[in-house]
C-alpha cells in the first residue's frame, strides 16, 4: 500500500467531531442517552458495546441518517445537526458492504465523484489513484458481485476513501470476514487511517478489534457512555464490573482493602490502589494468576486445564467461587485435576471495584 | 436538485438554495401562461386569461414574493433562516393561490396547475432546508406532491359523493336518501300482480335462515354473544336469499348475486390451487399456467357476451339443442355464471399462494402420528387454508359487488347496485340519486374489507418464509384427484368453448342463422373500431407509464422514508384500489364537472382515471421488490454525497426494472380493458374499446363485437408474452400474483 495524493501526512481537512447532550429516543424507547462525546481530529475513535447500547445510532447520528432528539452534532465548530446526510462530507463503511450490485467495481467507486459531478480526467485519475492504494489494481472491471468478500471490503474502503471525507465512518465493517482475514484487513485499515489522518469513528462489538485499531475507545451500555479512554486504560483500569468483563476476560469476587493488603477467603494479597477502601469487589485478569504447589495463597482446586496451542487454560475452584487462568504456551508443570494448590495474584492484573 | 453549496471551507451549512429552480418556474408561469380558462381545453391562450388581467392583486402580490425567493435562494444565506422564509412565503403563496381558484370558481389553467405545484416543490425545499422535515428536498417535495395528487383525485372525489348523497343544491337534506333507499329500484318485496305475498316468503326464510345459524353457533358452545352473532348473521343471511330469490332490486339482487358467486368461485380456486401443488398429472400443471393469465387478457363481459352465444334466446344449447326461446341467461343466472368464470382465476391466484404456504412437514407429522389422511386434512390442512379462503370469498365479494358489464349485458330486468350509478347519471340524468347508489356500494364494499380485517386481523394469511417449503406433498387419493381433474377439465372445456366461439363468431355473417363465413365483421372494425382501439392503447399506455413512476415514488416514499402522515398516504393512495369503479367513475364526474378543478371531457381526465386506479397495483409491486433490496445501498449512495432523486435513479431504478416492467404492462392491460370507471367519462373523441365494445353488443352487433373482441384478446396476450419473454431476459422471473 503506497501513499498517494491523497495521503497529505497531516490532513489539514480533518476536522474534530463533537456531540453535546445527544439524546435520541424511537418513540418510547430511549436509544441513546444524553451522550458528550469528542473525537479528536485526525484520531480512530471505537465506540464498542454489546449489541443495543445505541453505538449504531449514534454512528448514524453523525452520518446524519438519524437525527437527535436532542442535542448537537459539530463537526470542526460548526453546528451540522440538522444538515442532511449527502453534505456532510462524510462517507461510511457498511457492515454489509452496500455495493452497488449492478455496477463494476469502477463504477461503484466513481459513483459518489460522478454524482457530484467532478470531470471526467479527475474522476479517472483518483479512481485510479484509489484502486492501486487498497491493491485492486486489474479488478477495475469485474462487477462486484464476482470479488471475493475480502476484496468487496476493499471497494468499500475505496468507494469511502475517493471522496477524500472529512470523516470516516465505520460500521461493523468486518463482521462479515473470517477471522483471519478480519485481522489483516483492520490491520490495513489502521494504516490508512493513520497515513492519511481521516477523522474516523468505528462501531464494532468485539473487544479485541477495538483495542487493536483506536486512538480511544468509548465503551457503551445501555444508551449511555460507560467508560472512555486509550485501549490500556480500560483494560487495566475499569471503572465498573460491566466495563472489565466487557474488555477482555476477568474473574470477580469480593474482599476486603486495608492497609496495603487485599483479604480474600484468609489470604493476604499485597496491593496498593488509591481512593478505596473497605469491602470491595476485586477484579483479576486471568493472566495475572500465579499457581504454585504451596506456600503463600489462596486455597484452590484444580477443576480442568485445557491446552489450546498458543496458550493454556486451567480453572479453579476457590472459597470465593471458580476462577478462570491462562498462561502461555505448553504448560506441563502445571498440576492435573483435582490438585490442591496455592494461587497468587499478580498486582498489574489486578483492580479493585466498590462492593 | 442537490442544494448547490459552494466547496468553501469552514462553513457547510449555508449557500445557495436550489429553490431558485421552482420560484423561477412559478414566476415564470404566472407571467407567461393562463391562470384560469374560460372552457374545457387546457391549451387555450388568451393574454386576458394572465393572473395579471384575471386577479391582479393576487398576480402581484404572488410574483413579488416569488421574486423575492428567486433573489434570496440565489445568495448565499444561512440554510436554517432561508429554510423558514421558503416555507413561510410558498405557503402563504399556494394556499392564496389555491383559494382563489375554489372561492371564485374559475377552472384552473396550465399557469396556475405549474404555478401551484412550482410553489408545493418551494415549500418542500423550504422544509428541508430549514431542517423541519429530516428528508432531502427531492423526498419533501415529492411527499408534498403525491399528497397533493392522491387528496385531490381519490379522496376528494370520493369525499364529493358522500357529499353529493346529502347536500342537494346547497342544502342539506335527507330527502333523496329516503326517496332512493324507499324506491322499488332499490329494494322491493312484494309484488303485487301475484296472488302469494313475497313479503311473508321472505321473512319466513329471515327466521329459517337466522334460527339455523343459531343452531350452528350453538353447537359450538352455549354461549349468548356466540348464538346471538349466529342469530344475527343467519338474518341477515336469509334475508338476502329471501329478498334476492322472491323480491327485487338493486341490494337484495347484487347482494344475493355475491353470495351465489363467492362460494362457488372460491370453492373452483381451491381445486385449482390443490390440483396445481399436487397433482400427478402434467397436462393439470400446464393448463393451470393459461387459467392464470386469463383475467389478463380478457377483456371483462366478454365471458358474458359468449355467454350470449350459448346460452341466449336463439343460442346454442338453449335455441338450437333445447329448442326454447329462453330467457334463461338474463337476470342472476346470466350474471352468475358470467361472474364465476371471470373470476374463478382470481380466487385461484389468491389461494395459490395460501395453498403454496403449506408446509408439507406438518402434514407428515400429523401422518407420523397416526392420523389418518382425513383427520389430517380436517384438523391441520383446513384451519390453515381457512384464512386464505376467507380472503379469496371476500374478495369475491367485493369483485361481485363492483363487476359492471356483466350484469349491464345479463342482467334484463333486474337491478344491480353497480349499474344503478351508471343508470342514474346517464339515463334518469339525477347525480344525486346516483351519489346515493355510489355511496351505498362503497359502504357495503367497506363493510367486506372490515369483515376481512375482522376475521383475519393485520396478520398476513400467507405462511411466508421466502422459501417454498421442502419436502413432497402426499398426493391426494386417487379417486379425489380424478373428481378434481373432471372439475378443472369440465371448467377448461367450456372456456375454451367461449373463447372459441367469440373467435368463431368473428368470422360469420351472423352467429346461429347465417353461418357462412366472411371478413365484413373485421372490416367494419378496420373503419368503426381500428381509431378507437388506437385511442384506447395511446391512453392506457401514458397512464401506464405515469402509474408505474408515480406508483414507484409513492412505494418508495411510503416504504424507505420516514414522515408524518406516511400511513394516511399509503391507505390514501390504495383507496382506489378498494372503490368500485363505478363509484370511482361517477365520483370524477361529480367532482371535476365544473368548478375549479374542471377536466371532465378530455382525455386527460380518462389518463388520470387509469393512473389512480391502476396505480396500487405498481405500489404493490415495487414494495414487495424494495423489500429485497438492502437499506444500506441507499444510505451509502446518500452518504456519497447522493441526492434523493440520483439514488433513486441511480440505484433503485435500475435494480427495480423488473418490477417496474411487470407493473407497467400489468397497468397498461388493466387499461385496456378498464371499463366500469371510463365508461363515465368517455367524450366525442375519446372513446374506449371497451365501452365501444359494449355498445355494439347492447346494439346487436354481436360479429363486430366478437371481432373487436378477438383483436384485444390476441392483442393483449401479445402485450404479456413479450413482458415474459423481456423479464426472461433480465434473470429474474415476473409474479403474476402482482396483477391480482
Amino acid at each position: 500500500m503506497q501513499p498517494g495524493v491523497l495521503s497529505p501526512q497531516n490532513n489539514p481537512a480533518a476536522v474534530s467531531v463533537k456531540l453535546e447532550g445527544v439524546v435520541k429516543k424511537f418513540g418510547k424507547v430511549t436509544a441513546v442517552e444524553r451522550v458528550d462525546l469528542e473525537l479528536p481530529a485526525g484520531k480512530l475513535v471505537t465506540l464498542l458495546g454489546p449489541s443495543g447500547c445505541g453505538k449504531t445510532t449514534i454512528l448514524r447520528m453523525v452520518a446524519g441518517l438519524e437525527r437527535p432528539t436532542e442535542g448537537r452534532i459539530l463537526f470542526g465548530g460548526e453546528d451540522v445537526t440538522r444538515l442532511p446526510a449527502y453534505l456532510r462530507d462524510i462517507t461510511m463503511m457498511f457492515q454489509s458492504y452496500a455495493l452497488f450490485p449492478h455496477m463494476n467495481v469502477y463504477q461503484n467507486i466513481a459513483y459518489g465523484l460522478q454524482v457530484t459531478r467532478r470531470p471526467k480526467a479527475e474522476i479517472k485519475e483518483r479512481v485510479v489513484q484509489v484502486v492501486q492504494q487498497v491493491g485492486l489494481s486489474g479488478l477495475e472491471d469485474r462487477p462486484v458481485a464476482a470479488l471475493s468478500g475480502g476484496q468487496q471490503q476493499r471497494v468499500a474502503l475505496a468507494r469511502s476513501l475517493v471522496m477524500q471525507p472529512r470523516v470516516l465512518l465505520f460500521d461493523e465493517p468486518l463482521s462479515n470476514l473470517d477471522a483471519k482475514l478480519r485481522k489483516r484487513v483492520r490491520e490495513e485499515i489502521r494504516d490508512l487511517q493513520l497515513e492519511l489522518g481521516i477523522t474516523s469513528l468505528y462501531v464494532t462489538h468485539d473487544q479485541e478489534e477495538a483495542m487493536a485499531i483506536s486512538d480511544l475507545v468509548v465503551l457503551m451500555n445501555k444508551g449511555i457512555i460507560e467508560q472512555q479512554g486509550d485501549p490500556r486504560t480500560l483494560y487495566t483500569r475499569p471503572i465498573s464490573r460491566f466495563a472489565a468483563d466487557f474488555i477482555g476476560r476477568a474473574n470477580f469476587f469480593e474482599g476486603r482493602y486495608h492497609g496495603g493488603y487485599v483479604e480474600v477467603a484468609g489470604y493476604r494479597q499485597p496491593y496498593r490502589q488509591e481512593g478505596i477502601s473497605g469491602q470491595v469487589t476485586v477484579m483479576v485478569r486471568p493472566e495475572a494468576l500465579r499457581i504454585q504447589p504451596s506456600g503463600e495463597g489462596l486455597e484452590a482446586t484444580v477443576h480442568q486445564v485445557s491446552f489450546l496451542g498458543s496458550t493454556t487454560e486451567f480453572s479453579l475452584d476457590t472459597p470465593v467461587g471458580r476462577l478462570e487462568g491462562v498462561v502461555a504456551g505448553d504448560a506441563p508443570e502445571l498440576p492435573g485435576r483435582g490438585e490442591r494448590v496455592k494461587v497468587q495474584f499478580a498486582p498489574q492484573g489486578m483492580f479493585l471495584l466498590p462492593a | 436538485m442537490a442544494v448547490m453549496r459552494q466547496s468553501r471551507p469552514g462553513r457547510i451549512s449555508g449557500g445557495r438554495s436550489s429553490a431558485w429552480l421552482p420560484a423561477l418556474v412559478a414566476l415564470l408561469s404566472l407571467l407567461m401562461l393562463p391562470w384560469g380558462r374560460t372552457d374545457r381545453s387546457l391549451l387555450e391562450f388568451d393574454g386576458k386569461l394572465l393572473v395579471l388581467s384575471q386577479a391582479p392583486g393576487l398576480g402581484v402580490l404572488l410574483l413579488a414574493g416569488l421574486a423575492v425567493l428567486v433573489v434570496a435562494s440565489l445568495l448565499h444565506l444561512p440554510l436554517v433562516q432561508r429554510g423558514y422564509a421558503l416555507v413561510g412565503l410558498g405557503s402563504a403563496g399556494f394556499l392564496a393561490g389555491v383559494g382563489w381558484l375554489v372561492t371564485t370558481g374559475v377552472p384552473f389553467g396550465v399557469g396556475a396547475l405549474l404555478a401551484l405545484s412550482a410553489l408545493l416543490v418551494l415549500i418542500g425545499v423550504g422544509l428541508s432546508e430549514s431542517g423541519i422535515i429530516q428528508n432531502d428536498p427531492f423526498v419533501t417535495s415529492s411527499i408534498l406532491i403525491s399528497s397533493l395528487f392522491v387528496l385531490l383525485f381519490i379522496v376528494y372525489p370520493l369525499f364529493t359523493v358522500l357529499r353529493e348523497s346529502i347536500w342537494i343544491k346547497g342544502v342539506f337534506t335527507l330527502s333523496k336518501v329516503q326517496s332512493v333507499l324507499g324506491s322499488p329500484l332499490f329494494i322491493s318485496i312484494e309484488n303485487p300482480y301475484t296472488p302469494q305475498s313475497e313479503q311473508f316468503r321472505v321473512a319466513l326464510t329471515t327466521l329459517a335462515l337466522g334460527l339455523v345459524g343459531a343452531v350452528l353457533a350453538a353447537r359450538g358452545g352455549l354461549r349468548a354473544g356466540r348464538v346471538f352473532a349466529g342469530l344475527g348473521a343467519g338474518l341477515v343471511l336469509g334475508w338476502i336469499v329471501g329478498a334476492g330469490i322472491y323480491g327485487g332490486g338493486a341490494l337484495p339482487t347484487s347482494l344475493y348475486l355475491a353470495l351465489i358467486v363467492a362460494p362457488i368461485t372460491t370453492g373452483l380456486g381451491l381445486v385449482f390451487a390443490l390440483l396445481e401443488q399436487r397433482s400427478r398429472a402434467g397436462w393439470v400443471r400446464r393448463s393451470l399456467a393459461i387459467v392464470s393469465l386469463l383475467p389478463l387478457i380478457t377483456p371483462p363481459f366478454v365471458f358474458a357476451f359468449a355467454l350470449i352465444y350459448w346460452l341466449g334466446r336463439s343460442g346454442i344449447i338453449t335455441g338450437d339443442l333445447l329448442g326454447l326461446k329462453s330467457n334463461f341467461l338474463f337476470g342472476i343466472n346470466g350474471v352468475a355464471i358470467a361472474q364465476i368464470f371471470a373470476f374463478t382465476p382470481v380466487a385461484f391466484l389468491i389461494l395459490r399462494g395460501s395453498v403454496q404456504g403449506l408446509n408439507p412437514a406438518f402434514e407428515e407429522a400429523s401422518a407420523t402420528l397416526r392420523a389418518q389422511p382425513w383427520p389430517t386434512f380436517q384438523r391441520i390442512t383446513w384451519p390453515l387454508l381457512r384464512p386464505g379462503l376467507a380472503a379469496a370469498f371476500l374478495l369475491t365479494i367485493i369483485e361481485s359487488l363492483a363487476d359492471f358489464g356483466n350484469p349491464m349485458l345479463l342482467g334484463g330486468d333486474r337491478n344491480f347496485l353497480a349499474t344503478e350509478v351508471f343508470l342514474a347519471l346517464t339515463g334518469r340524468y339525477d347525480p344525486n340519486e346516483a351519489a346515493v347508489y355510489g355511496t351505498v356500494l362503497l359502504g357495503l364494499v367497506l363493510v367486506v374489507f372490515a369483515l376481512q380485517r375482522l376475521w383475519l386481523g393485520n396478520t398476513s394469511f400467507v405462511t411466508v418464509t421466502g422459501k417454498p417449503g421442502g419436502g413432497n406433498f402426499s398426493p391426494l387419493p386417487l379417486w379425489l384427484e380424478r373428481t378434481l381433474q373432471t372439475v378443472l377439465a369440465l371448467w377448461g372445456l367450456a372456456v375454451v368453448l367461449l373463447y372459441f366461439s367469440i373467435f368463431y363468431g368473428s368470422f360469420v355473417q351472423i352467429w346461429g342463422i347465417n353461418n357462412s363465413f366472411t371478413f365484413k365483421h373485421y372490416q367494419d372494425l378496420t373503419n368503426l373500431g381500428l381509431p378507437v382501439l388506437l385511442k384506447t392503447a395511446q391512453l392506457a399506455f401514458i397512464s401506464a407509464i405515469i402509474a408505474t413512476l408515480v406508483g414507484f415514488l409513492i412505494a418508495y416514499l411510503v416504504s424507505r422514508q420516514q414522515f408524518f402522515g406516511r400511513g394516511l398516504l399509503e391507505v390514501g393512495s390504495m383507496l382506489s384500489f378498494a372503490t368500485p369503479g363505478t363509484v370511482m367513475g361517477v365520483a370524477y364526474i361529480l367532482a371535476f364537472n365544473t368548478g375549479p378543478w374542471l377536466l371532465t371531457g378530455t382525455g386527460i381526465i380518462i389518463v388520470l382515471a387509469l393512473v389512480f386506479r391502476n396505480m396500487p397495483a405498481a405500489i404493490r409491486g415495487v414494495i414487495s421488490g424494495l423489500s429485497q433490496i438492502d437499506k444500506s445501498l441507499e444510505e451509502a449512495s446518500t452518504l456519497l454525497r447522493a441526492p434523493s432523486s440520483t439514488t433513486l435513479r441511480r440505484v433503485l431504478l435500475p435494480l427495480l426494472i423488473p418490477q417496474l416492467l411487470a407493473g407497467m404492462v400489468f397497468s397498461f392491460v388493466r387499461g385496456m380493458t378498464a371499463i366500469s370507471q371510463i365508461i363515465f367519462l368517455i367524450s366525442p373523441g375519446n372513446a374506449l374499446a371497451t365501452v365501444l365494445l359494449l355498445r355494439w353488443i347492447e346494439q346487436g352487433d354481436l360479429g363486430r363485437g366478437a371481432a373487436m373482441a378477438t383483436v384485444m384478446i390476441f392483442g393483449l396476450l401479445a402485450v404479456i408474452l413479450l413482458l415474459f419473454a423481456v423479464s426472461r431476459c433480465f434473470g429474474r422471473g415476473t409474479s403474476l400474483d402482482a396483477a391480482v
